[in-house]
């Protein structure tokens, strides 16, 4: 059974605003390394906050692990995005906040009110962290502030603070398109590993087609908030590559 | 002769009419300002001649050394008022904050204005009135003075720090929203760490303001430096309102030395 079953997706950001997505369908199974290609402003970057509903979706179903996202109360959302990690371009990490706090921050759905008030974080959870830090890399940098970090290192502290949730998905919101193109590769080379080791499937938005050929196993090609392309990689060729790109083109 | 040299003569000398019209209207009204605010409510008698003002004058020419062993208790009260006055408006403020940050207040229509009354209410009544409102409520004593420097604290430091909070970066807000944080948890991870060094600039600030403000406040009973302040001022012993200017100077001083140091620290 697929983790995520995404059918017939619409969103609009307002009653009379444009339609952002226009019915897309997608499966993500178990082990899939999923990228969602496509030029700027095709919907990506809306599809992926759909999933955990940091956008509402108007209509269609998000099915995680057999309950629909879409219908939920804020309660129960809260219970699903425990489960799902996400990674964004911008890193989005806390600056003025040390590395470790920053890693604990991925429990506090876990975390109830007085402990993350005085940050009391359960010593598993600091021992998991210190674990996820080595694994990244960041084994060094633990006690530092975030905003002391350099591009790279700081979207590593973002993987292993979606890591510290234990997710059984994980979405990426464009996570190289902030790096140069080396550690852009290294980053998703990490994740990548990561992912496979834990057993976690990925959603991951990303405008860089070169990286998503290398390590994504399926993908779907947005156009204006349409699918123009669906299905394994090795499908993927440079007519259809065109095809989807030609409005940026233009 | 030119028609226009006509034309543009009578419209500067239209000007000019205008103008002397205006100053005289104007002048009248200085006029009789002075003459009801300053002559006729001024007893004249009293001031006597030139000398004689400059006499009055110089009664506060000296220092009563006696009576600073006596001012070190309603000095330390008087930095006290201003502490304990700033700590309690910074804990009112919370709501304030929250209400009035366009972003985060939790129900527009109705928490909003809430908000915007209380800062305006904070801020448009004098420190003074208030004080003379919380020792009718509480009576003599420093009590009313730390109310009435905690009321008259809430605008400032609430209006700053809502502003602060429209202006975050809600990239790291998404981030909390998205490992299943409650709003409670998003404030305190992804807003209060934006907002922090800002809110404790403001809080200094305040803070260094009240000092000034509590040095008044014994004034209508509410403790501190302005209590010896008035009574000095009773029983005519001039060179002992010297000594209580002295004193308020120099824990504005201090005030401003800490907060200065503190600041200074941040950046």
């Amino acid at each position: 059974m697929a983790v995520l079953e995404v059918r017939d997706l619409r969103a609009r950001y307002s009653a009379r605003g444009p339609e952002i997505l226009k019915g897309i369908s997608f499966d993500v199974e178990g082990d899939d390394f999923f990228a969602i290609i496509g030029p700027s402003g095709a919907g990506k970057s809306t599809l992926i906050r759909c999933i955990n509903r940091l956008v509402n979706p108007t209509s269609g179903s998000i099915v995680f692990n057999g309950h629909d996202v879409t219908k939920m109360s804020s309660r129960d959302l809260r219970l699903v995005r425990r489960d799902i990690g996400m990674i964004f371009q911008e890193f989005n990490l806390i600056d003025r906040m040390s590395v470790m706090d920053n890693v604990l921050a991925g429990r506090l759905g876990y975390t109830g009110n007085l402990r993350t008030l005085f940050r009391m974080f359960p010593r598993k959870d600091i021992d998991h962290a210190l674990h996820l830090l080595d694994r990244v890399g960041l084994t060094d940098h633990v006690d530092k502030r975030a905003d002391e970090l350099s591009g790279g290192q700081r979207q590593r502290v973002g993987i292993a603070r979606a890591l510290m949730q234990d997710p059984k998905l994980m979405l990426l919101d464009e996570p190289t398109s902030a790096l140069d193109p080396k550690i852009s590769r290294e980053i998703m080379a990490l994740v990548k590993e990561m992912a496979q080791e834990l057993n976690v499937p990925c959603l991951c938005n990303i405008h860089d087609v070169k990286l998503a050929m290398e390590f994504c196993n399926k993908m779907i090609g947005l156009q204006d908030g349409m699918t123009m392309f669906a299905g394994p990689t090795e499908q993927m060729n440079e007519a259809k590559l065109d095809e989807i790109y030609a409005m940026e083109v233009l | 002769m030119d028609m226009r040299t006509d034309e543009i003569m009578a419209r500067r000398t239209r000007r000019q009419r205008n103008l002397a019209i205006v100053g005289t209207v104007l002048f009248g009204l200085v006029v009789w300002s002075v003459d009801v605010t300053v002559v006729q409510d001024t007893d004249w008698a009293r001031i006597g001649s030139v000398g004689e003002v400059l006499e009055a004058a110089g009664q506060f020419g000296g220092v009563d050394f006696s009576l600073f062993p006596d001012l070190l208790g309603p000095t330390i009260e008087t930095l006290l008022i201003a502490c304990l006055g700033t700590a309690l408006g910074v804990i009112l403020c919370v709501p304030a904050t929250w209400f009035g940050a366009m972003n985060i207040t939790p129900f527009k229509p109705v928490t909003y204005p809430i908000a915007r009354l209380m800062m305006t209410l904070s801020r448009s009544v004098h420190e003074i009135v208030w004080a003379l409102f919380f020792v009718a409520v509480f009576g003599l004593g420093a009590m009313a003075g730390v109310f009435a420097i905690a009321m008259r604290s809430i605008g400032f430091i609430a209006k700053m720090s809502a502003e602060a909070i429209e202006d975050i970066d809600y990239g790291p807000v998404e981030a909390m929203r998205a490992t299943g944080a409650n709003g409670f948890q998003v404030m305190l991870f992804a807003i209060l760490p934006q907002v922090l060094p800002q809110v404790i600039g403001t809080v200094i600030f305040e803070w260094e303001i009240n000092i000034r403000r509590s040095a008044v406040l014994g004034l209508v009973g509410a403790g501190g430096l302005g209590l010896v302040f008035f009574r000095q001022m009773n029983t005519f012993n001039y060179y002992g309102v010297t000594s209580v200017i002295i004193a308020i100077l120099a824990i504005i001083f201090l005030g401003e030395a800490i907060s200065h140091a503190i600041r200074r620290r941040m950046i």
